[in-house]
């Protein structure tokens, strides 16, 4: 069940994690990664007796977001966000699914975090959304998904600011589950998943599909406007060199 | 500002980034990463320094430093540079 660098491990009692273990590419988005992830899912989606989901990174990084190349390359217009098919295939995950993020979650692999039903975080890690820091709006479902772990103010802040902020920022701030040290996170995820694995799987698909109904139905009308604001964002004469110096390029 | 005074804002930063740390306890001879900070601390640590400081500086030039005294005076120098 391994390809590349995403792989689907089978655990105890119907958990399966959905492991992202691309060391050389740091987690980041890029083409090959972007296809590996969407086979793993779409493989997970027809296990038959799988009862929760947990979503893994690397000990110090979760994802990165999109890679350097792929930024240029939808800058340019040379490339399609393929990478948008990503939050859709983990809200359309047939049971819950718990995002482990020990290490950092930027960009596209934040708002990958907050597709899930449960978020953990790090709390000497950082996640933000960090979009506007390249000077473009947000991509991959970001605009919506962040409101489902915190109020509209913070999520501008957020949004706006494009500042990767530590998780113990998001203690008691926000609504993500958990805020741990990072060697916790992913035993934490393990229990939480051992517990809704109990369960029976047509319950847990049923609550499934009506607790992320609201954001199934939010990652399409944002899909709409994100990629209008993209056109438009990145067709800015000075985006590739913003985008440069922020990956330490050119 | 004066050398001193950009080594308090480098310092409140990086204590803000690092869990636990103090300014007493920096030792400017050290490298960020010494003294806890990881890479996205680093990349906060600086930005807020230079929006406080008002400059700019290419990440190109920064990725050479090795430890705070060199921060500091890029830093230093660059605002000096700028206010001549």
């Amino acid at each position: 069940m391994t390809a590349a660098n995403v792989s689907l491990i089978r655990h105890d009692d119907g958990v399966v994690e959905l492991a992202m273990r691309d060391e050389a590419g740091r987690n980041a988005m890029s083409e090959p990664f972007v296809h590996a992830l969407s086979a793993r899912l779409k493989e997970a989606a027809l296990i038959g007796d799988a009862k929760c989901f947990v979503l893994t990174g690397l000990p110090d990084i979760f994802s990165s977001g999109a890679s350097f190349d792929m930024l240029v390359g939808l800058s340019k217009g040379e490339l399609e966000p393929t990478d948008i098919v990503l939050p859709k295939l983990v809200l359309d995950l047939p049971v819950p699914v718990i995002a482990a993020m020990g290490g950092h979650a930027v960009g596209g692999g934040f708002a990958l975090g907050l597709c899930a039903d449960v978020v953990l975080m790090a709390r000497g890690s950082r996640y933000g959304a960090t979009f506007m820091g390249m000077g473009f709006t947000p991509g991959m479902g970001a605009t919506e998904l962040l409101l489902h772990v915190m109020p509209p103010s913070l999520a501008s802040e957020l949004l706006f600011t494009g500042e990767a902020k530590k998780g113990s920022w998001y203690e008691g701030r926000t609504g993500v589950n958990a805020v741990v040290p990072r060697a916790e996170v992913e035993g934490r995820a393990m229990q939480l998943a051992a517990r809704i694995a109990e369960k029976p799987r047509a319950s847990l698909e049923m609550l499934k599909r009506t607790l992320s109904l609201p954001r199934r139905q939010a990652f399409e009308r944002t899909y709409t406007m994100e990629t209008l604001m993209h056109r438009v964002s990145f067709a800015q004469g000075d985006l590739v060199a913003r985008i440069a110096a922020v990956h330490d390029e050119g | 500002m004066t050398r001193d005074e950009i080594m308090v804002v480098v310092k409140k930063h990086l204590c803000e980034a690092v869990e636990g740390l103090t300014p007493e306890a920096i030792d400017p001879a050290k490298s960020m990463k010494d003294l806890g900070a990881n890479s996205l601390d680093i990349v906060e640590i600086v930005s807020s320094s230079m929006r406080e400081i008002k400059v700019k500086i290419p990440r190109s030039e920064l990725a050479k430093l090795t430890n705070l005294d060199a921060l500091v005076d890029l830093l230093h120098t660059t605002a000096a540079g700028k206010s001549a």
